[in-house]
């Protein structure tokens, strides 16, 4: 177990060093430098002038080849220091730290919130196989999984903010908080948080639910099919009791994957509803710093998605091998 | 307990009976096929892809200002196939100085001339003018759905059924060939690793898991950045280049169980080389499993191309694509229409390649269909 451990820690530490390391290459050839693009929004009058240009350049390290400035910042990141931000003069880590906190409210909500419908739709669908209701249910989530989000954001926004607008049922455009947020009481803080919760949540829910519904479906029609399965009605075990107790308790193995797979999900899989709903997460900063050429955030970023990553298969793996007793990996 | 091959548990249980004889039975996909179509769903959504693709070859036809056939001066030529690509336009027209304004100039400059013009006069790259066409008023800009312009109109004026029409050409190619990069590479190095195995297949099945491991989109993203000027070839490229991994594991999982197969060794005992092994007698026999990824891949392509056009990151604004008019719709949030028919088309697309897939793998999994009966 240990050495198992050991190894795939080690395979792991190879992995991240060649995807920070062609991630770097990449950003560092994308045309524009994190000064440049700057200067292109200031007014001439205040442009630096082509000395101060080149001092920043070698504070920052960018007037070195990429792939030395690559092991300047892996030798950082060894030590802890993931660099300052260019766009907001801060470190990286303060900045990608304050935006884990929005993103965690939206995945984490939606994330409970499907599961918590989810794992009752399934069981449902399994019972009442082939039935009305159930195709019915069945068609409408299959139909909810091809809907993309960002659509659904939008038909959204124009039903509850376009066409709702002056009612009490209006929800906001986006953002976390409104304008006047400040001088709300506290109940009323809770308030305008939740209203602007509703929508990004909403639509963040929505697809994972079609999705952990089929999941639930597909693992109990294997189940109940089992011999233990027809051994448990024959001996008189209820129907609740055999759907739940007998049946689903046996499909959760899968799912220990499945949250394994979920992980990294939670912090960078909300990229365009956060910048639809301009929500101060960790998919809009991702975006603005692409745009700014924002290199250390860019690469801030990229290593803790890609080490959520790998730690979510490895917890996986793991887990499984907790869970199941027939998988060992000695 | 080995898995009896495919092949070989589908030809005694068949239930559809032979052709002709009693000996020959049907082969595993014209089995398949069968089995396909009678799933109502799927074959509802082969169709609708069907008819999508038929859209795309003829949206010249439907909308457009150029017209599809016309004589001009004594010759035939056939200005719409300049919508496919900018070049197909006869210089001709250049030269007489057209300025993409078909009806007037073709009657000015020839008044013998004649032309075969698309269903709906209307372009997807421009503003439609008062008086270009008999009898049809200028389009304004933002305007709801309404007898001319049948789904409304964008900023400039721009007819969003053209573009959409146009658009159609867009996220089929995307789908097609995104996917089909990504079949191609994945199939090969998934090829390789599962049926040289050793060390060739140690090195790529770490390839396979960090290209897994990098967020899709920072590759996405990042390669796109670094070409300056992102066409949509270069999208669909890049698409490929990330979008592999699934494909890939999927076939060295085949490979890795074909390979132990009589079928291989007898290839391999009677001369046949590695090659000719792994894709003239493995490569057919574990095609079908791998038809199911693609045709989710196809899905999955089209809508991350609308998601970056969405973004602002796709193709240029020139190019008609459905992303593009949501992104449209998301700056004037009253337009219902700019959300409400790409929103639909994104919808049906993703949902037809989804219907596909599964109907292929309900159709070519042995597994499935025992649990269906």
């Amino acid at each position: 177990m240990l050495s198992y451990f050991v190894r795939r820690v080690c395979i792991g530490a190879i992995t991240l060093l060649l995807i920070t390391f062609m991630i770097y290459g990449l950003i560092r050839n994308m045309p524009g430098t994190p000064l440049t693009m700057d200067l292109a929004e200031t007014d001439p009058s205040r442009q630096i002038s082509d000395e101060d240009l080149q001092r920043l350049e070698r504070i920052y390290g960018l007037d070195r080849h990429w792939s030395v400035a690559y092991f300047q910042w892996l030798g950082n990141v060894a030590r802890l220091d993931m660099g300052r931000s260019f766009r907001e003069k801060r470190p990286v880590t303060e900045v990608i730290g304050e935006r884990v906190g929005p993103t965690l409210l939206l995945s984490v909500t939606s994330l409970v919130l499907a599961y918590l419908l989810a794992i009752p739709m399934g069981l449902f669908a399994t019972v009442r196989s082939g039935r009305t209701d159930e195709r019915i249910l069945s068609t409408v989530l299959y139909m909810l999984y091809s809907v993309p989000a960002f659509v659904t954001a939008l038909l959204l926004l124009n039903l509850f903010y376009v066409r709702l607008e002056g009612t009490i049922f209006q929800l906001p455009l986006g953002g976390m908080t409104s304008m006047q947020y400040d001088q709300l009481s506290a109940l009323g803080k809770v308030w305008d948080r939740l209203l602007h919760m509703i929508l990004p949540v909403a639509c963040a829910t929505y697809t994972g639910l079609a999705y952990y519904s089929r999941f639930v479906k597909s693992n109990m029609e294997e189940v109940i099919r089992q011999d233990y399965i027809r051994t448990a009605r024959a001996k008189g075990v209820g129907p609740f009791g055999v759907v739940v107790k007998h049946a689903f308790r046996n499909t959760l193995i899968p799912f220990v994957t499945l949250m394994g797979l979920t992980l990294p999900g939670l912090l960078s899989g909300f990229v365009i509803l956060e910048s639809i709903f301009t929500w101060q997460g960790m998919g809009l900063l991702f975006l603005d710093s692409i745009t700014n050429r924002d290199y250390p955030t860019i690469m801030g970023l990229t290593f803790m998605f890609s080490v959520l990553t790998l730690a979510g298969q490895l917890i996986a793996d793991l887990l499984y091998a907790f869970v199941d007793p027939r998988v060992t990996y000695s | 307990m080995t898995e009896p091959t495919i092949m070989q548990r589908d030809v005694p249980r068949s239930p559809l009976v032979a052709r002709g004889g009693g000996d020959i039975s049907r082969g595993f996909w014209a089995t398949s096929w069968l089995r396909f179509r009678r799933r109502k769903l799927a074959m509802t959504a082969l169709v609708f892809v069907g008819l999508l693709a038929l859209v795309a070859i003829l949206s010249p036809a439907i909308a457009g200002t150029k017209p599809i056939v016309c004589r001009y001066h004594g010759r035939l030529y056939f200005p719409a196939m300049s919508y496919f690509h900018p070049r197909w336009e006869n210089e001709i027209f250049f030269r007489d100085g057209f300025r993409m304004r078909y009806v007037q100039n073709l009657r000015e400059k020839d008044p013998d001339s004649w032309a075969i013009w698309p269903l709906l006069y209307q372009d997807p790259y421009r503003r439609v003018r008062d008086g270009e066409w008999p009898g049809q008023p200028g389009n304004e800009s933002y305007a709801p759905p309404n007898r001319h312009n049948l789904f409304g109109t964008t900023h400039p004026g721009v007819d969003v059924f053209a573009q959409m029409v146009h658009g159609t050409r867009v996220a089929l190619l995307v789908g097609f060939v995104a996917t089909g990069i990504a079949a191609v590479i994945g199939i090969t190095v998934g090829a390789l690793a599962g049926y040289l195995g050793g060390w060739v297949d140690m090195l790529l099945s770490r390839l396979i898991e960090m290209v897994m491991c990098i967020p899709a989109l920072v590759l996405i993203l990042a390669l796109l950045a670094v070409l300056d000027t992102p066409t949509i070839w270069h999208l669909m490229a890049v698409l490929g280049m990330t979008g592999w991994t699934g494909i890939a594991r999927l076939t060295r999982g085949e490979f890795l169980k074909l390979r132990q197969t009589e079928y291989v060794s007898a290839a391999a005992a009677l001369g046949a080389g590695r090659l000719r092994i792994m894709f003239r007698h493995i490569l057919p026999n574990s095609l079908a499993p791998v038809l199911v990824p693609i045709s989710f891949g196809i899905a999955a392509a089209i809508l991350i191309e609308s998601g970056l056009s969405f973004l602002g990151f796709g193709a240029p604004p020139p190019n008609p694509s459905w992303g593009s008019l949501l992104n449209a719709g998301r700056n004037n949030l009253q337009m219902w229409w700019l959300i409400v028919f790409p929103g639909a088309a994104i919808f049906l697309t993703v949902l037809a390649y989804n219907l596909i897939g599964e109907g292929i793998q309900e159709a070519t999994d042995p597994k499935l269909r025992q649990a269906r009966q």
